[in-house]
């Protein structure tokens, strides 16, 4: 093994992000951040202090060897489990949002589903890497690990957190199927999410309401089409070249907390088709780097570690422009480096921390 | 070979990925170039607050351009409830100024609306009351420009102009039947609010408001105001209960002035009553003709033939039998024998229901539906009546006796004028016009020009010269002397019908009328003057009607400098009236010679000399005795 440098691209470009990220929550957060707090900074200041922990946490991880993950995978995700049933206990766990998802420390807060995210990669590696030979065996060798998955989606649905459940699944079963599963085994997996789905929704209608916004958010547009309709009178309005910077009309009160899972619809506002290309770009930069990455090794626990990682992270960033556009309902999840949010500022950078470590290695 | 598998799922999820940020790039480039404008638009909706500034009413002017009704500038009070800080002490402020309660005031700053107007104190305020509220300099009260509608003559024409609400709304006359042309397009100054109503920083729009399109009548306003004087001139004289004067170009069918009182001002709508304000009369009232109508009843005959008005003669012995009814003359004792044309002079009813007998009712009544009784007129203005006739089954013998003088039928002025100048102008009925074209507001160019509408030939052209011919008679020599204009020709019939009450004539309360046209041979000018109830003097078309026809004919005479016409009938002189000599042409003539061929008038000579080189009044003309005469001398 002969030592490398990381892959400078990919941590220039993932820097790149969040510093833009960093502006642009400032541009769409700071009339909230005023009303609300008389601190037009507010925000950012937050956001600032988590984007320095996370550099720092990227560096120390990118310098930590991956190889740790897989011998403590099944105490990380011991931990995980702890914290994701800790936090489902009310005068722990605190709820925003509708959901019981928060550890609040201060002013800043924690989401252990962001850290499951992690250690169910870490763990889904190990196990896919270290059963190499049984997994063709479906019943053997993928049921145990579907089984774990399922306790994981559970908890997380009993917070409940959608968005992040569905970045969850999506990225260990991308994780089973580079793995070399038979591909007639994703058709019936596909099948019972789909059955799946519609028990979620008949549990829950509102989530059927979210769907039927999507599909025509002018039927309810004080309702459940209020977001959709918000964020397209952002993005519409923005053209080709955008309204300018801190121009956006609709973060003034219409598009409630722009600087979260909207964000990308104020990018649009202000920097148009343009600045959506730039996002867009980097975006696949970053996930084509981590991939390069993935393809290079050779240990095939580095391989599904960096492909879940980097998986994940793209994943999420698909959701959340989906929804944005109106592709598909709103699931509530954010974007990755440029939404507002501590924990997934965080649990990104770590994840390209990790990969940064295994390019060093490859 | 394991590796080399993973390694090419890897790619395939590369490359779902790849397709999957297409989708999305396609959708954003979709929603951000395609529907650029739909959204821009339904967000401008959104984020954008209109304050709004009331357009002008197009003007209404006469035939001429002389405005008639116009706008003057007010301001209103506006405001955003949202942008309002300290609402206590505005609320106080606004309601000091505004005469208004506190509580009143508090619930207009506290309105959850986006734009609050203060209706109706904060609206069309005054410069003063306007600069006392600029002056208190609050956020969120605004005074925006406001159009408001002026009447620059008050009364004149006011039926016909009609008024607008304080929503600049037509609601009568013109200002309704035409309130889609002549309402503007309202302009705002828009500017951006946040989510919750908050002015933005940013920059503002204003859409300038776009004018109404000018309304151009046929009215004329000289005449109009002519009109306007005799009626006020009638009504102090003989306090009648109503009275009114139409005047028309037969040759088209355009109204050159109407009016009737009681009347109201349109600036100040208010004060009157609705009855007074929506009764036009000379397209709303409806009643007995009396005998202005003989004149249709005289074209039919002539038109059919069934008499000849110089040859054919009746004897009024002062009534007639008709049915076992007897009909009298309204001259007790009769006119004893004449022709049918002294039938008319006279306005003898016996005479005229003679020649509705000869006529018959088929007859008589198909005339009287051609001339366009018993429907309305389709003048472009509201309110306008129909009259009512008797249907063709219940016309026995008495029906057809008193219809043929203009009794137990009832029609509105307008039908009389439009059917009349049928009768005089070659037999053609015209649809009566009230509106001559419409304009545009600020190059002043036409964009359409209304024309005339023929609607039928309803008798030949020599039938309707001899009933000039006889209605000229009338004038000169008949009951219609009243309204004789010395060197000018004019023709004419007097009515006097009684008013039904109850199923009863009423005694002593008639409508006196008078339906007279100038020049007789060629007319131009159709009045009509109706007045009901005068008071003080004998009840009579010719004693009271005739001369204020006479009044109008003089002032059209002056207005349009009409020139004398070249030959006249002189009028029938009884002994009370002042004697009229044709003046001689004493051109040349020496001084001597001069005086002796006018002896009838004083002679005032200038210049130096003995021969006549100029004279004033000029020869031909029909002059008062004793008037005096110029002449210019020189060698």
């Amino acid at each position: 093994m002969k030592q490398k440098h990381f892959d400078i691209i990919l941590l220039l470009s993932v820097i790149a992000l969040a510093v833009f990220g960093l502006i642009m929550i400032y541009s769409s957060s700071y009339i909230w951040a005023e009303y609300k707090f008389n601190d037009p900074y507010k925000f950012v200041k937050a956001q600032l202090i988590f984007f320095l922990i996370s550099l720092f946490i990227m560096c120390i991880l990118s310098k930590i060897d991956y190889h740790l993950y897989q011998n403590k995978a099944n105490l990380i995700l011991f931990g995980c489990f702890l914290l994701l049933v800790l936090v489902l206990i009310p005068g722990i766990g605190k709820i925003r949002n509708g959901s019981r998802s928060w550890f609040g420390i201060g002013s800043l807060g924690i989401q252990p589903s962001e850290f499951a995210k992690i250690g169910l990669i870490i763990f889904v590696s190990k196990y896919l890497s270290s059963n190499d030979k049984s997994i063709k065996s479906i019943v053997k060798g993928i049921f145990p690990i579907l089984l774990i998955i399922g306790v994981f989606f559970l908890l997380i649905m009993l917070e409940p957190d959608f968005g992040t459940a569905m970045v969850i699944v999506l990225t260990l079963v991308s994780i089973i199927f580079i793995s070399g599963v038979k591909l007639s085994f994703f058709l019936k997996i596909g099948l019972v999410g789909l059955v799946g789905i519609v028990i979620l929704i008949a549990l829950a209608p509102y989530r059927l309401e979210r769907i039927m916004s999507f599909l025509n958010p002018w039927t309810d547009p004080l309702g459940s089409g209020f977001q959709i309709i918000q964020s397209l009178y952002a993005i519409g309005p923005g053209g080709l070249l955008g309204q300018g910077f801190l121009n956006s009309r609709q973060k003034h009160f219409y598009l409630p907390e722009p600087q979260t899972d909207f964000i990308f619809s104020i990018i649009s506002e202000e920097f148009g088709f343009l600045g959506v290309l730039i996002v867009t770009s980097l975006l696949l930069i970053i996930f084509y780097r981590s991939l390069k990455v993935s393809l290079s090794c050779e240990d095939t626990f580095a391989k599904y570690l960096s492909f879940g990682l980097s998986f994940g992270l793209i994943v999420q960033s698909l959701l959340n422009l989906m929804v944005v556009i109106g592709l598909i309902p709103v699931t509530g999840v954010t974007l990755p480096f440029l939404s507002y949010g501590g924990s997934s500022l965080l649990v990104s950078m770590a994840s390209i921390g990790i990969i940064l470590n295994i390019s060093k290695n490859h | 070979m394991f590796l080399k598998e993973k390694n090419v799922r890897i790619k395939i999820s590369f490359i779902i990925v790849i397709v999957l940020i297409m989708a999305i790039i396609i959708r954003v480039f979709y929603i951000q170039i395609f529907k650029y404008d739909e959204l821009n638009e339904l967000a401008e909706g959104l984020w954008s607050r209109n304050l709004p500034i009331t357009a002008d009413r197009g003007l209404i002017t006469d035939r001429n351009g002389q405005v008639l009704a116009t706008n003057i500038t007010t301001t209103s009070l506006v405001l955003i409830p949202n942008q309002i800080q300290d609402k206590e002490q505005v609320a106080k402020d606004l309601a000091e100024i505004l005469g208004t309660t506190y509580d009143a005031m508090y619930k207009h700053v506290n309105k959850k609306t986006s734009i609050e107007r203060v209706h109706p104190e904060g609206r069309q305020l005054s410069y003063e009351v306007a600069e006392r509220i600029d002056n208190l300099n609050y956020d969120g009260v605004y005074l925006l420009r406001e159009s408001k509608r002026y009447y620059p003559y008050d009364n004149l024409l006011a039926h016909t102009l009609g008024y607008v609400g304080i929503d600049n709304q037509g609601l009568s006359g013109i200002e309704l039947a035409y309130d889609k042309y002549l309402t503007g397009k309202d302009g705002a100054i828009k500017y951006f609010s946040d989510g919750k109503g908050h002015r933005l920083e940013l920059s503002e729009v204003y859409e300038a408001p776009t004018p109404g399109v000018d309304v151009a009548l046929t009215i004329d306003l000289d005449i109009q105001l002519a009109v306007e004087r005799e009626l006020d001139n009638v009504m102090s004289k003989y306090n009648p209960e109503q009275a009114l004067i139409l005047v028309m170009d037969p040759n088209n069918g355009e109204v050159l002035a109407m009016s009737s009182r009681p009347n109201f001002n349109p600036n100040y709508y208010q004060q009157s009553t609705t009855e007074i304000i929506n009764r036009n009369l000379p397209i709303w009232m409806t009643y007995e003709p009396g005998s202005t109508f003989k004149i249709i009843t005289l074209a039919s005959s002539i038109e059919e033939q069934t008499v000849n008005i110089f040859k054919d003669t009746f004897h009024d012995s002062g009534s007639i039998a008709v049915d076992g009814a007897r009909i009298k003359c309204w001259k007790s004792g009769g006119h004893g024998s004449q022709t049918i044309l002294e039938v008319v002079q006279n306005s003898c009813n016996p005479g005229f229901v003679m020649l509705g007998q000869k006529l018959g009712k088929e007859k008589l009544f198909k005339y009287i539906n051609d001339f366009g009784f018993g429907k309305k007129t389709g003048i472009d203005l509201n309110g306008e009546g129909s009259g009512i006739l008797f249907s063709l089954d219940n016309v026995g013998p008495v029906e057809l006796a008193t219809t043929a003088f203009g009794q137990g039928i009832s029609v509105t002025p307008i039908q009389q004028v439009t059917a009349v100048s049928a009768a005089i102008n070659g037999g053609k009925l015209y649809q009566p016009m009230i509106v001559k074209r419409l304009l545009e507001p600020e190059t002043k160019t036409v964009i359409e020009e209304k024309s005339s509408t023929l609607v039928r030939q309803v008798i030949s052209e020599e039938t309707s010269s001899l009933v000039r011919y006889a209605l000229e008679t009338v004038v000169n020599s008949g009951t219609g002397k009243n309204a004789y204009i010395e060197n000018y020709r004019v023709g004419g019939k007097t009515g006097t019908a009684q008013k039904v009450q109850d199923g009863h004539y009423l005694v002593g309360n008639y409508i006196v009328s008078f339906m007279g046209f100038m020049p007789a041979d060629k007319p131009d000018y159709v009045v009509y003057v109706a007045i009901d109830n005068p008071k003080g003097i004998t009840q009579y078309g010719g004693t009271v009607s005739a001369p204020i026809a006479k009044n109008v004919f003089n002032s059209i005479i002056s207005i349009k400098n009409l020139p004398p016409a070249s030959e006249v009938t002189p009028r029938e002189y009884t002994w009370l009236d002042k004697k009229y000599y044709q003046l001689p042409n004493v051109y040349g003539m020496s001084k001597k010679e001069a005086s002796a061929a006018i002896k009838q008038f004083k002679v005032e000579f200038s210049g130096v000399g003995d021969t006549v080189i100029y004279q004033t009044p000029a020869a031909n003309i029909y002059v008062e005795e004793g008037s005096t005469i110029k002449l210019l001398l020189s060698n």
